[in-house]
């Protein structure tokens, strides 16, 4: 079992979330609202925040593909990079559901959990190592101020060893969780279950 | 190059707008990830497709895309769109009222709650309540449409970061 960290209203203990809107029953879905069901998450069928989106089958199809291959797609970024960034934007948009989901998968690739305490506290200041502060940064500043950004922020990643293709990678997963951090805020809430 | 209704193979919006060329190192580093350029540009075509099965007009969707991308602000993204909503012909009432964020002033107020809707999710989703969500029914949006409403500005605030990025790596050049 991980260590629990809780910190200025930040988790990575499991979360349930609950919808605001009515969702998609299921007996009475159509075919392609259950296909795209099961082509975005392995839990969608159960998943309230799934069976709102499944609403609108075509759009849920592209998101999801857009996600999945964003956050699961083999080679450039580490996983857990991305995860991390993930977490990052979750953090500063305040999106604690979505933050505890992706600390848990940071944990579960990189077997270690020291950045995201460090991200729930401060993220100004989190990272481990001088590319990790680098990726942190980045997040922050591609989610708070998309105009500021420059050819200095990308000279700043290739000086930590990151190539065009990772960093290309870390600003999708950046991007990404701007969409996913406003459907999860915006149509319903965490669920707190632990004791 | 102004295209209406009529779907012609269009090249990727974003590659278009940013200069993003075939044969150039970025086009390349972007293209080798197929499936998320494919999946954005898919995204695209259904939230501005004029016969998205939905009762948010395309102007509705055009007004939400062009207000989104002028709050970040996104300039290549935000002259896009008032391209799109001038090739519809463009309220220049909503457009003052728009540009100078006084959307609340908006006569119509099935689009002055969407607008609103647009505002918060894009300064501070955070702040985004059940209320918000109970405006939206009151002036007549059926659930499928909050959905794709809020799905619409999600894909732009995704968006409007990529093309922020893609910039950037255009800018710095090849390494």
């Amino acid at each position: 079992m991980s260590e629990l960290i809780r910190s200025n209203g930040f988790t990575n203990e499991v979360l349930g979330w609950k919808a605001w809107l009515p969702t998609v029953d299921l007996n009475s879905a159509t075919g392609e609202q259950v296909a795209v069901l099961q082509e975005s998450h392995p839990q969608a069928m159960t998943s309230d925040y799934y069976l709102t989106l499944a609403h609108h089958p075509d759009i849920l199809r592209q998101r999801s593909q857009a996600f999945n291959a964003i956050m699961y797609a083999p080679g450039g970024l580490s996983r857990a990079e991305r995860e991390l960034a993930s977490t990052v934007v979750s953090r500063i948009n305040r999106c604690v559901y979505c933050a505890s989901v992706h600390a848990q998968r940071f944990e579960q690739l990189a077997k270690r959990n020291d950045v995201i305490s460090e991200v729930f506290a401060d993220p100004a200041t989190a990272g481990t190592t001088d590319r990790e502060r680098a990726i942190v940064q980045f997040a922050i500043d591609l989610t708070l101020e998309p105009a500021s950004l420059s050819a200095g922020h990308i000279q700043t990643l290739r000086e930590q060893g990151l190539d065009d293709a990772q960093v290309l990678d870390l600003i999708h997963a950046i991007a990404i969780f701007a969409w996913a951090n406003r459907l999860m805020l915006n149509l319903g809430e965490p669920v707190f279950t632990a004791p | 190059m102004t295209s209406t209704a009529e779907h012609i193979a269009e090249p990727d919006l974003l590659d278009r707008l940013l200069d993003i060329h075939p044969g150039t190192h970025l086009h390349a580093v972007r293209h080798a990830r197929a499936k998320v350029a494919s999946a954005t540009q898919g995204s695209q075509d259904l939230f501005f497709d004029p016969a998205l099965e939905n009762n948010l007009s395309l102007s509705e969707r055009l007004w939400v895309a062009y207000f989104a991308a002028r709050l970040t602000p996104q300039a290549t993204l935000t002259a896009h769109y008032l391209e799109q909503l001038q090739v519809l012909g463009l309220d220049e009432t909503v457009h003052v009222a728009v540009d100078s964020g006084a959307v609340e002033t908006l006569k119509d107020a099935r689009l002055r709650v969407i607008l609103g809707f647009t505002r918060t999710l894009i300064e501070s989703p955070v702040h985004g309540d059940q209320v918000a969500l109970q405006a939206l029914q009151h002036e007549g949006l059926s659930t499928a449409e909050i959905v794709v409403l809020a799905q619409l500005i999600a894909f732009l605030s995704y968006q409007v970061r990529l093309a922020a990025g893609l910039g950037a790596l255009q800018s710095a050049g090849a390494a």
